[in-house]
C-alpha cells in the first residue's frame, strides 16, 4: 500500500519534471506539427483535387468547352475555361501557373512542367469528341444523335492493394500503426534508460533507495514515463484527427475503432516490456555515455521487431506472421499490424496480450533483480551476468578484467554459428517476404544483435584466446575506455 | 525496548574473499551521538548501507527497537550517504518535498519541516532555485535537509564533516547535538577524531569489518589500565628510565609525556621528578580517543 503510494510519487515526479523540460515540450510540438503537415501536405501540394484551369487559344471549336466540362465531370474533376487571343500572353499564364494547361489550335497542349496525366486524358478526349462532332455535323448526323453516341461512360477505378480482400487504406493504417508503435516504444524506452542512468550517475539513487525499495522506484519511473508517452501519443493523434477533419479532402485510413483501442493497449504492453529491459540495462552503466552501449542489444532487437512487423503487412495470413504476432517480443507491434490488416481472429489479440503480460511479469522479476543489484554499483559498466550474481558474490572486485573490447569476431566458433544463422534467417525471410532487402536487413540486424548480446553478457574466451586476440589487434584502433 | 535503538548483531557481509563486515555487533542508543570510526575500508559504509537494506547481509541482523528493519520502518530513518547526490536540475524545495513524501509523510507535514529547515540553514531565498545553481556548501546543506525532512527517529550520516570549512563544521556539530538532544538516535562516521571526542557520548571502532571497541566514550577511556602524565618543568630533566612504572612517550625541552599504570602513586611520581627539576604544570589523563583508536586498530 505504501509501496504503491511511493511508486505513484515517483511517477508524478517523472511527469512533472519531464513535462517541464523545454526539450520535451519542443519534441511534443515538433511531433504535432510534423503529423499535421503529414496529414495536410497531400492536400496542399495536390492542386489537382481542386478546379482545373484550362486555357484555349488559336482556332477553337465552339463545342470544346462543353466537351471538356463533360469529360471532366466523368472523372470527378471541375474545370474552368480561359480564352486567350494572344499566344504569348497565354503561354505566360502557363508559366505563371495561372492555368494548368494551354490548348493551342486544338492540336497542341502546353504544360508548365510535367503533364498532369489525368487532365491530359480529359482534354485529349474532349478534343477528339469535339472533332468528331464537327465531322458528324458535316456528314449530317444530328446533334442529339451524336450526343447519344458519344455520352461518356462512367468508369470507376478500384485500388485492390497487394493482398486479396484488403484495401490499400488497410495497408496505410497498418503501416502507420506499426511505425508509430515502433517510434513511441523506442523513444519512451530510451527515456527510461537515460532516466535510470541519470539517477545513478548523480548518485541520488542511494538517497532514494534508503526510502523506497528498488522495485517500487523502477515501477514508478516506468509508469510515469509511460503515462507521459500515452499523453503525447493521444495529443498527437488528436491533432492528426483535427487536421484531417478540418482539411476536408483527406481520406482517413480505414482504421476501425477496435483496432485503435487494441493498438493503444499493445503500446502499453510493448512499452512496459521494453522499458523494464531498458531500465535494467540502464542500471548497468555508471555514466550516460555508457548507457547506449549497455542498451545496444535491445535497441537492435526493436529495429528487428519493426522489420518483421513491417514484413507482416505484406503477408498477414501466413503462419510466420501469425507466429510473430503471438511471441511476446514481437507481438506488441506485429499483432496490431495484423489486426489493422484484418488478418487476426477475435481471440488472437487476447492470447497475444496474455502471453505478453506473462512475459512482462517474468521480466519485472529478472529486471528488478538486475536493477536492484546493479544500481548502487559504481565503476565500469557491469555485465548482465555480473549484475545477476552480484548479490551472491563480489561487487567491487568483478568488473576490472573486462575492459578489452570483445566483439564476436574474437570467438571464431560463435561468429561462424551466428553468421550462418543470420544468413539462414536472411534467406528465409527474403524468400517468405519476396523482398531481398528485408531479408538482408533482418539478417544483418540478427547478426548485430547476437554480437551485441554476447558482448553485453560478457562471454569470456579462454585466456589464451583473449591474449591472442589482443596481440593480433595490436595495430588496430580499438575501443578505449576511460577508467575511473 | 528501551536502551538500544539500533542493534547490529553478528552482521556479516562478504565480497568474494574480502569480508566487509565480519560478525559486526554494536548498538546505538536514542538521544545520543554515536561516532562510528575505523580506518578506510573498515566496513563503515557497508554497515550503514545495511541499515537501509542497500546491502544484503550474508549473516547476522540489524534491528531497530528489537524488530527487523522493514521498508516501512526505514521511512522513519534519515540517511546521508557518503556519495552525496540529489537531482541536479530539480528545484531545491520541490526536491526536498519529494524526498519527504517518499518517506510516507503527508505533504503538509513535509512542507512545514522543509520550510523550517530551509529557514534554519539560511536557504529560504534559494528555495526555488535549481540545485545545480547552488554553491557546493549550500548543496551540502540541502543534502543534510534531505536526511532530516521526515523528522527521523534514526539519523545515519556517512562522513558528514568531510569537505566542510571550519564554520560549517561548527554549525553541523551544533545541529547534530541539537537533533540528538531531541531524542533522535544519531550514528555518524568520521575520521576527525578530535571532533568526535568533543561531540560524541558513544563511539564504535571497527576494523576489517569487526568491532574492536564500542561503548560510552568516558567509560572506555576510564577502563584503559594506563594513564598519561604531562609534565612541564624547568631544571635538569630527571633520568626518566629510573622512574618505576612510567614509560616515556615523548620528551622535549621542558616538557615530557609519560605513560603510567592507572594504579601509579602520583605523589611518588612527582617526588621522583622533583629530585632534579621543578614541576610547573602536571596533568594526569586517561588516553585520548586518538590514542584509543590507534591502540584498538593496531591490535
Amino acid at each position: 500500500m505504501n509501496g504503491f503510494r511511493q511508486s505513484w510519487l515517483v511517477a508524478k515526479r517523472e511527469l512533472r519534471e519531464r513535462s517541464r523540460s523545454r526539450a520535451f515540450m519542443a519534441s511534443v510540438v515538433i511531433m504535432i506539427v510534423a503529423v499535421v503537415i503529414a496529414v495536410a501536405l497531400p492536400t496542399l501540394i495536390d492542386t489537382t483535387g481542386g478546379t482545373k484551369d484550362i486555357g484555349l487559344t488559336g482556332s477553337t471549336p465552339a463545342t470544346l468547352p462543353a466537351a471538356i466540362a463533360a469529360q471532366a465531370q466523368a472523372v470527378g474533376t471541375k474545370t474552368r475555361i480561359h480564352d486567350y487571343t494572344d499566344l504569348a500572353e497565354a503561354e505566360q499564364a502557363v508559366r505563371d501557373g495561372k492555368i494548368d494547361v494551354l490548348v493551342i489550335d486544338v492540336n497542341q497542349l502546353e504544360w508548365q512542367g510535367r503533364a498532369d496525366e489525368q487532365l491530359k486524358a480529359v482534354v485529349t478526349a474532349a478534343i477528339q469528341i469535339s472533332a468528331l462532332q464537327q465531322r458528324a455535323n458535316t456528314t449530317g448526323i444530328s446533334d442529339t444523335q451524336l450526343a447519344e453516341l458519344l455520352a461518356p461512360v462512367n468508369v470507376i477505378s478500384v485500388e485492390i492493394g497487394q493482398v486479396a480482400g484488403r484495401s490499400p487504406d488497410d495497408e496505410t493504417a497498418a503501416f502507420i500503426i506499426t511505425l508509430l508503435l515502433f517510434m513511441t516504444v523506442t523513444t519512451y524506452g530510451a527515456m527510461v534508460l537515460s532516466g535510470v542512468v541519470e539517477e545513478k550517475s548523480s548518485r541520488v539513487v542511494e538517497v532514494l533507495l534508503a526510502r523506497i525499495p528498488a522495485r517500487n522506484l523502477l515501477a514508478g519511473k516506468i509508469a510515469g514515463i509511460g503515462l507521459l508517452g500515452l499523453a503525447q501519443v493521444t495529443v498527437t493523434a488528436l491533432a492528426a484527427l483535427i487536421a484531417a477533419t478540418t482539411i476536408s479532402d483527406v481520406d482517413l485510413p480505414a482504421v476501425r475503432g477496435g483496432v485503435l483501442a487494441w493498438a493503444v493497449l499493445f503500446f502499453v504492453l510493448g512499452y512496459a516490456l521494453y522499458a523494464t529491459v531498458f531500465g535494467a540495462l540502464g542500471s548497468l552503466a555508471s555514466r550516460p555515455e555508457d548507457a547506449q552501449s549497455a542498451a545496444g542489444p535491445v535497441s537492435v532487437l526493436l529495429v528487428l521487431v519493426y522489420f518483421v512487423s513491417f514484413a507482416a503487412i505484406g503477408s498477414p495470413d501466413t503462419n510466420w506472421a501469425r507466429a510473430v504476432s503471438w511471441v511476446p517480443i514481437t507481438a506488441p507491434i506485429a499483432m496490431p499490424t495484423r489486426m489493422a490488416m484484418g488478418a487476426a481472429a477475435w481471440w488472437e489479440p487476447i492470447v497475444a496480450a496474455g502471453l505478453t503480460t506473462a512475459a512482462i511479469g517474468a521480466l519485472v522479476v529478472v529486471g528488478g533483480r538486475v536493477y536492484a543489484s546493479a544500481v548502487l554499483h559504481n565503476g565500469p559498466t557491469l555485465k548482465l551476468r555480473d549484475a545477476w550474481h552480484l548479490r551472491a558474490t563480489a561487487a567491487a572486485t568483478t568488473p576490472e578484467r573486462r575492459t578489452v573490447d570483445r566483439s564476436i569476431a574474437h570467438h571464431n566458433k560463435t561468429a561462424v554459428i551466428a553468421l550462418a544463422a543470420a544468413l539462414a534467417v536472411a534467406g528465409f525471410v527474403g524468400v517468405v517476404t519476396g523482398d531481398v532487402i528485408i531479408g538482408v536487413a533482418v539478417g544483418a540486424a540478427l547478426f548485430a544483435l547476437v554480437d551485441r548480446a554476447s558482448k553485453g553478457w560478457g562471454v569470456t574466451p579462454s585466456r589464451e584466446a583473449d591474449r591472442a586476440s589482443r596481440s593480433s589487434r595490436i595495430n588496430e584502433p580499438h575501443e578505449t575506455r576511460r577508467r575511473r | 525496548m528501551s536502551g538500544a535503538a539500533l542493534e547490529f548483531a553478528g552482521a556479516t557481509k562478504r565480497y568474494g574473499s574480502v569480508a566487509a563486515l565480519d560478525t559486526c555487533t554494536f548498538t546505538a542508543r536514542p538521544g545520543r551521538l554515536t561516532g562510528f570510526l575505523g580506518p578506510n575500508g573498515a566496513g563503515k559504509t557497508t554497515a550503514m548501507r545495511a541499515v537501509f537494506g542497500l546491502v544484503e547481509l550474508d549473516a547476522g541482523t540489524v534491528a531497530w527497537q528489537g524488530r527487523p528493519i522493514t521498508p516501512a520502518v526505514r521511512t522513519r530513518f534519515g540517511y546521508m550517504p557518503e556519495e552525496r547526490g540529489l537531482y541536479p536540475r530539480m528545484r531545491v524545495r520541490e526536491q526536498l518535498l519529494y524526498l519527504g513524501e517518499l518517506a510516507n509523510r503527508s505533504r503538509s507535514a513535509v512542507a512545514a519541516s522543509v520550510d523550517t529547515w530551509l529557514e534554519r540553514l539560511g536557504l529560504t531565498t534559494r528555495a526555488t532555485d535549481r540545485l545545480d545553481a547552488l554553491s557546493h556548501g549550500n548543496q551540502q546543506r540541502v543534502q543534510l535537509i534531505a536526511a532530516l525532512v521526515n523528522d527521523p527517529e534514526l539519523l545515519v550520516l556517512d562522513e558528514p564533516f568531510s569537505g566542510l570549512d571550519p564554520i560549517a563544521i561548527a554549525n553541523m556539530s551544533e545541529l547534530l547535538v541539537e537533533v540528538a538532544a531531541a531524542g533522535t538516535t544519531v550514528l555518524f562516521s568520521s575520521h576527525q577524531l578530535d571532533l568526535v571526542e568533543d561531540l560524541c557520548e558513544d563511539v564504535v571502532i571497527i576494523d576489517h569489518g569487526h568491532v574492536v571497541l564500542a561503548g560510552d566514550l568516558e567509560g572506555l577511556r576510564a577502563a584503559v589500565p594506563h594513564r598519561f602524565v604531562d609534565v612541564d618543568y624547568h631544571g635538569a630533566p630527571p633520568d626518566w628510565t629510573s622512574i618505576v612504572g612510567a614509560e616515556l612517550v615523548e620528551a622535549d625541552n621542558g616538557h615530557a609525556r609519560l605513560q603510567v599504570a592507572h594504579t601509579v602513586d602520583l605523589a611518588d611520581l612527582t617526588t621522583a621528578i622533583e629530585r632534579t627539576a621543578t614541576v610547573e604544570a602536571f596533568s594526569y589523563q586517561p588516553p585520548t580517543l586518538s590514542e584509543l583508536f590507534r591502540h584498538a586498530v593496531a591490535a
